[in-house]
């Protein structure tokens, strides 16, 4: 028995799976490369897999992780290969390596987030005017919004420890979106959505960005708090 | 276009990974200008069309061909067909996302009567002409087949040509034919006289029905060409253990109905259900043998990764070896967590045992289908199944922990009396009764019991056909009383609309007149009918009205025996005179035997040269 990390990216072909459809994928996917994954034990048995995230519907990302329990000894260079052959195009695993039974998980280690977002801009609202309000925006000491917990109910959250870069730039088509730069960070394995900074945004200023789910987001990199 | 609709359509419609066509094991091809472009169109949702068996043969064996692509088209949920209309764009096929109005052929499945108003759907959305007869050259060639192409007469308007039984063969005929023709440079109506003349094939617009003008029953049903048989034989493979099987099924991302690989083990029953169409139009009985089917299932759960297989058929507990089968396989898959499961199964302890084999871990809800209350009206029906086999089994479950037990029956069916819906209430109170006398240690702590029953169709090619459906009315009154009838609280009651039922049996047994009413009830937006949020039986209503159809006419009259039933024209191989002679022993109780007991001689020993049941 074995843990193995793998480092993986995810393009546009696949970007619309939700979460579960990916971890169906995977299991699938373990199977067909004839790679065998330890179960829970109990009455309805789950296979010992799991991300580090749970990736919304629409993101790409190229810097993805995973971890997946396997039966015996496996070559972390062999789960790469076994693993690439039968993933569908979309899905890629990048690096591989084999922990300790006492490796903390996954999502215990998240540590920073690097997105970057295609959004449009309102009518009115030009990249000079998006700059400044974002500037003014990341002087702010505290940035309450309204969410809903998991109870349902309605409650106010500060955003502004989770942020700490907010870019914008121009496309050299000034038609295009504008490309919106995020660093956004964990605490305590809890982060907050970019589109929610950028509703937030919206909410303080009046519209500036149109916030619809065709806004391209992107992940460039995803930060450990160990080496990887 | 691809990219177009990936960018801005589909991040705004629900399920947007099922527009994509982009799954595992589905094919693409690089297409050139000699290649037949085929798609495969099941007239509802993704998830129930990637759930069904046929599509899977049918995609896999089109694309063994290297000058053939055949695709997948489902009907888009109401959500994407809005962004397709307000965008201008046609519905197009999966894996090319080439809109539907350029392909060679466009086939639909037809698997049942409430998807016929998403054909029509479907064909608008990819602007191919509603009407057979407005098509022009170069249009796509609109083909049908599946179980209810038995009665295609409701749709003869729309379809260019039916396939009436298993499709295996005679598609590859039809492409054969096409690619001649095409060659040919022909016309349309050449191509259409030529697949006439194909066995098993059925070109609707060659035949002209004349009907009695104060009765409305048809007086003649005849081929207009010299080209078109008068009567169509229905099509079926001798040899099923060496028929063609698909090594590789394409495997959805989102989860399906049916979401694991579904292996069919034997085609046909020998049951005799008198209400039963299945069992009836894929007569005759013919079974895999273990090995194929052990190395067919290894391959597919190779090619897919599926942890669950599914041994499916119309009865899958009787297949002569299906203790061995599934001994094997359990064997075979115990270490890999691959979970083994029997739909269809009849009621006898025999499958309880199984159900233990199969299921050691999950003890799922038990589902048996006793079909009637009584035994006068199971007799009635021939489900040859007592009382005593169904309680029998239920004590068996009980012992070995089951508690959640559900029992499908069917109101409305011939001769039925208020003592056999009480007979529906009763059996579920037994069923409590069994539960109760088992030791409180050994039985599950929880006991449901659901009773769940749908509202009879009488189908064509069965020995109810003659049959008038029961009213809205008499389906009320008769749910009410069964209703009334359950005193327990552990049993919980589930029935269906009658509105659709009803629906269903004009369409099961209607003519080409039909047509008018179908395309009416299209243009007042009905899609969707077999989900209950789009049902709308009030715009049905009015498609009758304003159409001057009376669809009491097909659904709720006693047809006479020497009538011209609109289906009379196909031959299933199991006689007309055996069907009556069913319905006439229905009357009186009397049972049938099943097949490899004694044969009845229902016809499909004659039907096809060097067929032999049962050797």
């Amino acid at each position: 028995m074995s843990k193995i990390q793998y480092r993986f990216k995810r393009s546009t072909a696949l970007r619309f799976l939700s979460h579960l459809d990916q971890q169906r994928l995977f299991q699938r996917a373990f199977r067909r490369a004839n790679i065998n994954i330890e179960y829970s034990h109990g009455f309805n048995p789950h296979p010992r897999m799991s991300f580090a995230l749970a990736m919304s519907v629409g993101l790409t990302s190229d810097w993805e992780y995973g971890e997946v329990i396997v039966t015996g000894e496996l070559d972390c260079n062999d789960f790469m290969t076994r693993m690439n052959a039968v993933l569908p195009n979309g899905l890629e695993i990048i690096s591989a390596k084999v922990c300790d039974e006492g490796t903390p998980s996954l999502s215990s280690l998240l540590e920073k987030s690097y997105y970057s977002l295609k959004v449009k801009l309102v009518p009115e609202i030009n990249f000079e005017r998006t700059n400044q309000i974002i500037k003014s925006y990341l002087e702010l000491p505290v940035i309450n919004i309204q969410k809903r917990n998991k109870k349902g109910k309605m409650v106010e959250k500060d955003i502004r420890p989770f942020i700490e870069s907010i870019s914008v730039n121009q496309e050299d088509d000034k038609n295009d979106p504008i490309n919106v730069k995020m660093t956004l960070v964990y605490i305590e394995q809890q982060c907050v959505k970019p589109e929610l900074v950028l509703e937030s945004v919206n909410n303080l200023n009046g519209a500036i960005f149109i916030i619809d789910p065709t806004i391209e987001c992107h992940r460039h990199k995803l930060l450990l708090k160990a080496d990887f | 276009m691809n990219n177009y609709i990936e960018k801005n359509i589909l991040p705004l419609v629900t399920k947007p990974i099922t527009y994509l066509g982009n799954e595992v094991n589905s094919v693409h091809k690089t297409p050139n200008k000699d290649m037949i472009r085929f798609a495969f169109a099941f007239p509802d949702t993704y998830e129930v069309g990637m759930s069904h068996l046929g599509m899977k043969i049918l995609y896999g064996l089109l694309n063994e061909e290297k000058d053939i692509w055949c695709e997948r088209v489902f009907a888009p949920w109401v959500d994407m067909e809005e962004q397709l209309i307000n965008n201008d764009l046609t519905l197009y096929g999966l894996e090319s996302m080439m809109p539907l109005n350029e392909y060679d052929f466009v086939g639909f499945t037809l698997q049942y009567e409430m998807s016929f108003s998403n054909i029509l759907n479907m064909l608008k959305l990819s602007h191919i002409a509603l009407a057979a007869a407005d098509r022009k050259e170069g249009d796509p060639f609109v083909i049908a087949g599946g179980p209810c192409a038995y009665n295609p007469e409701p749709l003869a308007d729309f379809i260019d040509l039916f396939v009436i039984g298993e499709g295996e063969e005679v598609i590859l005929k039809i492409m054969e034919a096409y690619r001649q023709w095409k060659k040919a440079s022909g016309k349309r109506t050449d191509f259409l006289k030529t697949v006439a003349g194909i066995e098993g094939v059925y070109v609707p617009s060659l035949y002209k029905v004349s009907y009695d003008e104060a009765t409305g029953v048809i007086v003649s049903f005849l081929p207009i060409v010299d080209e078109a048989p008068k009567t169509i034989h229905k099509q079926f493979i001798d040899d099923l253990d060496s028929s063609y099987f698909p090594e590789k099924i394409v495997v959805s991302y989102i989860e399906t109905v049916h979401d694991r690989v579904s292996f069919e083990i034997f085609r046909g029953c020998g049951r005799g259900c008198r209400f039963c169409q299945a069992g009836m139009i894929y007569r005759p009985t013919r079974e895999k043998t273990v090995p194929t089917i052990q190395s067919k299932i290894r391959a597919l759960i190779e090619a897919t990764g599926y942890d669950e297989v599914s041994l499916s058929s119309l009865s899958t507990g009787d297949y002569s070896e299906i203790e061995t089968l599934i001994k094997n396989l359990v064997e075979e898959y115990e270490d890999q967590k691959v979970s083994i499961s029997l739909p269809s199964l009849r009621i006898d302890s025999l499958s309880i045992d199984m159900l233990e084999e199969i299921q050691k871990v999950r003890k799922a809800g038990l589902t048996l289908a006793p079909e009637a209350g009584t035994q006068r009206m199971r007799d009635v029906i021939n489900k040859g199944v007592t009382e005593e086999n169904l309680l029998d089994t239920v004590r068996t479950a009980f012992e070995k922990g089951w508690g959640h037990v559900k029992l499908y029956f069917m109101i409305g069916l011939p001769g039925e009396t208020y003592e056999d819906i009480e007979g529906i209430a009763d059996l579920g109170q037994k069923t409590v009764d069994e539960y109760m006398k088992i030791d409180k240690e050994l039985r599950n702590k929880s006991l449901k019991v659901v009773l769940s029953a749908s509202s009879f169709v009488p189908k064509a090619f069965t020995p109810f056909q003659w049959m008038g459906q029961n009213t809205r009315e008499e389906f009320k009154n008769k749910q009410r009383h069964l209703k009334a009838s359950i005193k327990d609280r552990k049993i919980s009651y589930s029935w269906h609309d009658s509105g659709v039922s009803f629906l269903e049996a004009v369409f099961a047994r209607g003519d080409r007149r039909l047509g008018k009413v179908l395309k009416r009830a299209h243009e007042k937006g009905c899609r969707f009918d077999g989900w209950g949020e789009y049902f709308d039986i009030e715009k049905w209503t009015e498609a009758f009205a304003e159409t001057g159809i009376d669809p009491d006419f097909y659904a709720l009259r006693n047809r006479g025996y020497d009538e011209i039933l609109p289906w009379d024209f196909i031959d299933t191989g199991v006689k007309k005179s055996f069907l009556k002679a069913e319905a006439i022993k229905a009357q009186e109780a009397l049972t049938t035997p099943y097949c490899p007991e004694k044969c009845s001689n229902c016809g499909i020993m004659e039907f096809k040269e060097g067929w032999q049941c049962h050797v």
